[in-house]
């Protein structure tokens, strides 16, 4: 019963690194109407930053971590008013390549900038540890857990309660009545690329502590996150999250009980069982195509 | 004046312009022998080569067909195992290893085709991309015969049991398939399959209500991708000599989707244009600038704006240039951009 429950709690640690870097996806994809592919390598860009001011500046790791989000915030800001803002006129396809080009070009400055070498980025809560029915859970996965499960639900409070989050949902269903209607639609992409990349960046630093900050840090998550959006469906907001959150536990619960080496794809074929029965995935809407 | 028609019909012929062309990119090796081009210059553009041929089955497949797969590394990769394991650990011939590396992945292909007909757009693409993960962790878990993370090596390729090709025959091997591949490629989207494809990104319920079979063309066009796609894997173990899971990543489905997007959708040439855009042009030009060429990740950085400059002027594809460029020269020709 004790690693059952030690199995659940760590999946919710990951669970929220997905759900993190997922959120990020799908935000550009309801405003901008594209599929971000560079959500990961942006993560990683972040979580470089945040390691960067803790192991050459000095920086407390907290403050290293908030200096990194604020320099996420500009990053996102530059993204999408040097880039996407010109992509208007690009069809789907062609968008989601530029976002291909962004992801290269982030890749190449990465090493530029912060040099070649893996580095390490310790927790924000260094040790300590309490039991929760027998099974050992550390504060700072404790953090993490909140964090995770704290931000989806304020994004989620955000969304629906606040006028930016009712103009998100707005632009989300259709950019050119929100337009009419007066919505800043600039303003909520510009909103949305911030927020991607701050989401993103927390998930790096959250994920970095488990192994070395190299610019393959953000590769699995975002494969994952992915498949969270697929499995999730891509119609709503909170669809994802919830996809996020099994791909994680089922991940755990497989390479546990079944087998560590074939967990994962064990779990990725399900997934694909899941759409062929299930095309708009768990939460999606079947929208009815007319003639 | 009659010869001179004759002439004219004969140079417009497509197949003796594939071969033409061909015979212009094998002139490379030659080149390299006689000094003027540096002996990296046979890698690289065997590289370009290679993609592209893998970039044309995904033409045929987003082109023509509207359905886009992010699949393409796994089927690369699964192409370069089989066909290394065949003639590596098991001495069978290499066409006999070629021709297992293309069929085994046809037949994933299929079942693919037969999935994609309840899913659209990006839940087919990242179903495809979850096809592609699940073979990627196999070809690190499948030691036995992947050889696991440290790799596996192959040789150059050996013909009909006694030829044995070295680097630079190789490359004109790898020409020779690009140029049987595209006339495949012509012939193929110029004939019915060609019409019924198009019928089918345009609307499938009007290509149903006239008689295309959704299912038939779905699995045709997915088997054909997954076919070049092996074919270009099982050329690249056999001429870069080794390969290792961890090449068969999203970032190579992504790159060759760029090619694509680059250089044209529907478009042979622009394929290929697109290709050394994409791949080869970062790496022939920053490698001969002294210092910045030793920048870390410049090659990257290079290849990630030239795409966003290149979509965001040329969002039809690269392609499109000559035709601007025959505009600039030829006053009041045919408007043919205004669509």
């Amino acid at each position: 019963m004790s690693t059952l429950i030690q199995l659940l709690l760590r999946s919710l640690e990951t669970g929220a690194i997905y759900a993190l870097a997922t959120l990020g996806i799908i935000i550009v994809f309801r405003t901008n109407f594209m599929i971000n592919f560079g959500q990961g390598v942006m993560g990683m860009f972040g979580a470089y930053i945040v390691t960067v001011l803790f192991n050459k500046m000095g920086l407390p790791i907290v403050l290293a971590i908030l200096v990194g989000l604020v320099a996420a915030v500009g990053v996102g800001f530059l993204v999408d008013f040097i880039i996407i803002r010109r992509t208007k006129h690009v069809t789907g396809t062609g968008k989601e390549i530029i976002t291909l080009g962004l992801m290269m070009v982030f890749l190449g400055i990465t090493p530029m900038l912060f040099g070649v070498d893996p580095m390490r980025l310790p927790k924000v809560i260094e040790n300590g540890a309490f039991s929760v029915g027998g099974a050992n859970l550390s504060y700072n996965s404790l953090l993490n857990i909140i964090l995770g499960l704290g931000l989806t639900i304020g994004l989620f409070l955000l969304l629906q309660k606040t006028k930016l989050g009712l103009a998100i949902r707005t632009t989300a269903s259709s950019e050119k009545t929100a337009r009419l209607m007066g919505v800043p639609t600039k303003w909520v992409t510009l909103f949305a690329w911030a927020l991607a990349l701050v989401l993103g960046t927390l998930s790096g630093a959250m994920i970095a502590p488990s192994t070395s900050v190299t610019v393959n840090l953000m590769d699995s998550v975002q494969v994952n996150a992915f498949i969270a959006c697929v499995l999730g469906g891509f119609q709503t907001f909170y669809g994802p999250v919830i996809g996020a959150y099994i791909i994680a536990i089922a991940t755990n619960l497989l390479s546990y009980y079944v087998s560590s080496v074939w967990g994962t794809q064990i779990l990725y074929i399900l997934v694909i069982i899941f759409i062929v029965f299930k095309p708009v995935g768990l939460i999606g809407k079947k929208t009815v195509k007319k003639v | 004046m009659q010869k001179g028609s004759t002439q004219k019909s004969f140079l417009k012929n497509p197949y003796l312009q594939y071969i033409f062309f061909g015979i212009i990119i094998s002139l490379l090796p030659v080149l390299v022998n006689a000094g003027i081009l540096k002996t990296s210059w046979v890698g690289i553009i065997g590289g370009t080569i290679i993609y592209a041929i893998a970039a044309l089955g995904l033409n045929l497949l987003l082109g023509y067909s509207g359905l886009i797969s992010l699949g393409t590394a796994g089927f690369m990769g699964l192409g370069a195992y089989i066909s290394a394991y065949l003639t590596g650990d098991l001495g069978l011939p290499w066409e006999v290893g070629i021709l297992a590396a293309i069929i085994i992945p046809v037949i994933f292909g299929l079942l693919i085709g037969l999935a994609s007909l309840r899913m659209e757009g990006l839940y087919l693409g990242i179903v495809t991309l979850c096809v592609s993960e699940v073979l990627r962790k196999t070809f690190d878990e499948l030691e036995p015969i992947t050889g696991g993370f440290s790799g596996k090596g192959a040789e150059y390729p050996t013909l009909l049991g006694n030829i044995v090709l070295n680097q630079k025959q190789t490359y004109v091997l790898l020409v020779v398939a690009l140029v049987l591949l595209m006339m495949l490629t012509h012939n193929l989207t110029n004939g019915q399959l060609g019409r019924a494809l198009h019928a089918m990104r345009g609307s499938q319920v009007a290509a149903q209500a006239m008689g295309v079979s959704l299912l038939k063309y779905r699995l045709i066009a997915f088997s054909l991708a997954t076919a070049y796609a092996s074919l270009a894997g099982a050329l690249y173990v056999h001429f870069i000599k080794f390969v290792y899971p961890s090449t068969w990543t999203l970032p190579v489905s992504l790159t060759i989707l760029a090619i694509i997007v680059v250089g044209g959708m529907r478009s042979l040439y622009g394929t290929f244009l697109g290709a050394v855009i994409v791949y080869a042009l970062p790496d022939l030009l920053l490698k001969r600038i002294p210092v910045i060429g030793d920048i870390n990740g410049l090659s990257y950085v290079f290849s990630g704006v030239l795409i966003i400059v290149v979509i965001l002027f040329y969002p039809g594809g690269v392609i499109n240039i000559f035709r601007d460029i025959k505009k600039l020269f030829v006053k009041g020709s045919k408007k043919e951009g205004e669509v």
